[in-house]
């Protein structure tokens, strides 16, 4: 390669005299924006403003991430390491006359990771690509998806969920059950209808029964160790579900399953009642913890979580059979993730334990489902032999 | 008794020629149960045989025994149970040993003790794969103890039904498909044709008539994983390990695994049924000299 080639294309435009805004409109439609170059990327922004910067939660890089202004022009640019097989999840904050702007999508950058508090544009590195699983395969013979609602004692009110049935849902087979929570934000943000339709069609997955469950009120207290929330889960809605449909009866054939704070429903649930659940699906958990004193750094919110976790560390013991655990590599939670692995696989659990180039975000949670449900309940792709 | 083993036939058909010459007249009862609620499209599979198939529709007798023999439903519900289970504590036990076996054959160690340390992690891996079919038997003999066939009014007519197809058959082809399902059906509608009717079968068909089915998949969602002995087979051919798809499914490259593949179902030769493969059984069961079979170095031989 060339030294010219090896250049970033944005060093090439700088080095063009003079810079004009029909070459900068040029370049940009050349090569949008961000710049993918090997394990470079590099941000483009353009307007007047006193300071432009991206905003991320990716451990390891500067976060703010200043960009320069490029003399005489309206553009902004920086360029940083990505590796590759990266997906990053971002926004800009601009600063214009001592008032400053937050969480502006990227204009130039079309696609945006969707998720409850909106959308955030992303880009991926070279490498990444969205698993074609995820998306709708006409072949695939559709599930249905019920809504349904429990009379709870437990926390003193009708509860709503949604119930996955596969396609070609029979009595004379006896399905696993999944229960999620966050069940909503999962069928919404991950396409989980569309992934279980696939997985289960390509025979890699098992046909189950998923149960969507939703946080009934204050989502931070609910699933934060919380005795009602794990009560309703393991003596309210998995004994109805079984009681009425074809389900494994053994906790071989339950799992349960969140996402951040719905992880640690997940734990706390499964550590209250060890014999329900066999598996534990656990992506991004926020088992957050201290060695010493009691300064976690996540706020109020977190010091249930923290005397929870701490005092499993403590003391570990089996709440399952086998545990999926995945965390993003660029996300805060990716240490304390690193060392509940090990707690867990000590406590004689069998764990699996997958590392992302991701952050603390639904896709990224989307893109491990198929690794995860086909390790605790693998379909009948070995079986097939056309 | 002729019985010829074919490769896979999705990509490339050579059932109806192999039929054919086997059976150039006459009705050909065929299986396609493997293909489980797609049973009954078998146009394709018709046209292949030239208009003589008589499918024997086993997958939809298996569907309407378990709705109009409500015992044997229950039962036979039961007895799946206890195979899930079973399969859960062979594969924990299973996945160990091979880590162990894989491990010793890559650890460097003097010729003698590196040999007789790899053979007695073998035989430990064969042990689990004997303990686990022995507990198969012992639950099909539960099974059978709790609800004979026998005993069945819908069993015994889908069996009288099927021995008659199979009576009026001048051959009979099975298909591919899943394999647990096929043996399922074979099993429970006791299909065994006369020893003058030719059986020609391919993929999960053929590995229905060895005397041990073995499962296997490195190309899964769960990447390389140990192949894992499923049920017994009708044993029509004997010593063998049937590997339809063994390139697209296996890491036929690391030796180590081939190596250990053929050592763990010795005297069993694993026979490469890959597309276009055709292999006729002996008259004993026995597999020709010049059949492609796997090698301990992971390459294919005749």
């Amino acid at each position: 390669m060339s030294r010219a080639a090896s250049k970033l294309a944005i060093n090439r435009l700088l080095d063009r005299k003079p810079l004009d805004g029909a070459a900068i409109d040029r370049f940009i439609e050349r090569h949008g924006a961000p710049i993918i170059e090997g394990s470079r990327a590099t941000f483009l922004w353009r307007g007047h403003a006193d300071e432009v910067s991206v905003r991320h939660r990716v451990v390891g890089l500067p976060d703010p991430l200043r960009l320069r202004h490029v003399k005489d022009t309206d553009l902004w640019y920086v360029s940083t390491d990505i590796p590759e097989g990266s997906r990053i999840e971002y926004s800009f904050e601009i600063t214009r006359d001592d008032h400053t702007e937050s969480f502006v999508n990227d204009p130039l950058n079309p696609k945006l990771a969707h998720g409850p508090f909106g959308a955030s544009s992303v880009f991926a590195a070279a490498g990444y690509q969205v698993p074609d699983w995820t998306l709708h395969d006409p072949e695939a013979r559709p599930g249905e998806v019920i809504e349904r609602s429990i009379a709870s004692k437990a926390l003193r009110r009708q509860v709503g969920y949604h119930l996955y049935l596969p396609a070609r849902f029979r009595a004379v087979v006896r399905y696993p059950l999944i229960v999620v929570h966050d069940g909503l934000d999962y069928l919404k943000y991950t396409s989980a209808k569309t992934v279980l339709d696939n997985l289960i069609h390509r025979n890699e997955i098992a046909e189950m029964v998923v149960a969507f469950v939703s946080p009934v009120g204050d989502r931070l207290v609910e699933y934060a160790n919380h005795a009602p929330h794990a009560r309703f889960i393991a003596r309210e809605l998995v004994p109805e579900l079984t009681a009425e449909l074809p389900l494994l009866d053994s906790p071989v054939g339950r799992t349960l399953m969140g996402s951040s704070f719905g992880g640690v429903a997940s734990v706390s649930t499964a550590a209250r009642y060890p014999d329900v659940f066999g598996s534990l699906l656990l992506e991004s958990p926020s088992l957050v913890f201290t060695d010493i004193g009691q300064d976690h750094g996540g706020g109020p919110v977190f010091d249930p979580v923290v005397k929870f976790v701490n005092r499993y560390r403590a003391r570990p013991r089996r709440i399952a059979d086998r545990i999926y655990l995945t965390c993003g590599m660029y996300e805060p939670l990716i240490t304390p993730n690193r060392s509940m692995e090990t707690v867990f696989r000590q406590a004689g659990m069998e764990v699996r334990y997958v590392e992302a180039r991701d952050g603390h975000n639904w896709e990224n949670w989307r893109d491990r489902l198929r690794d995860g449900l086909a390790w605790l309940h693998p379909g009948d792709q070995k079986f097939v032999y056309e | 008794m002729r019985t010829v083993l074919l490769g896979p036939q999705r990509f490339l058909t050579t059932a109806g020629t192999v039929v054919r010459s086997v059976a150039p007249e006459g009705p050909v009862a065929t299986v396609t149960a493997g293909w489980e609620d797609r049973e009954s499209a078998d146009g394709e599979l018709d046209e292949v045989m030239e208009g003589r198939s008589r499918n024997l529709h086993l997958y939809g007798r298996l569907s309407d025994v378990l709705v109009s023999d409500e015992h044997f439903a229950t039962e036979a519900l039961a007895h799946r149970d206890a195979m899930d289970e079973l399969a859960g504590l062979y594969s924990l036990r299973l996945q160990r040993a091979l880590d162990s076996v894989y491990a010793v054959a890559r650890r460097p160690a003097r010729p003698a003790v590196a040999e007789a340390a790899f053979a007695d992690a073998v035989r430990g891996v064969r042990d689990i794969d004997d303990w686990y079919l022995r507990t198969v038997d012992q639950l099909y003999g539960e099974l059978e103890a709790a609800a004979s066939p026998e005993a069945s009014e819908p069993i015994a007519r889908h069996r009288h039904e099927v021995a008659q197809l199979l009576g009026d058959a001048a051959a009979l082809a099975i298909a591919g498909g899943h394999v647990g399902i096929l043996l399922r059906c074979l099993r429970l509608f006791a299909v065994d044709p006369r020893p003058e009717v030719p059986v020609v079968a391919w993929s999960a068909g053929a590995m229905a008539m060895t005397e041990r089915v073995v499962l296997y998949n490195d190309r899964g969602p769960q990447g390389v994983q140990g192949a894992e002995v499923w049920d017994r087979g009708t044993g029509r051919v004997r010593n063998v390990v049937a590997m339809p798809h063994a390139r697209r499914r296996l890491r036929l490259d690391d030796a180590v695994h081939a190596r250990v593949f053929v050592r763990r179902f010795e005297p069993a030769v694993c026979l490469l049924l890959d597309d276009g493969t055709q292999v006729e059984i002996g008259a004993d069961g026995s597999v020709p000299e010049d059949a492609r079979v796997l090698t301990e170095t992971g390459a294919a031989a005749s």
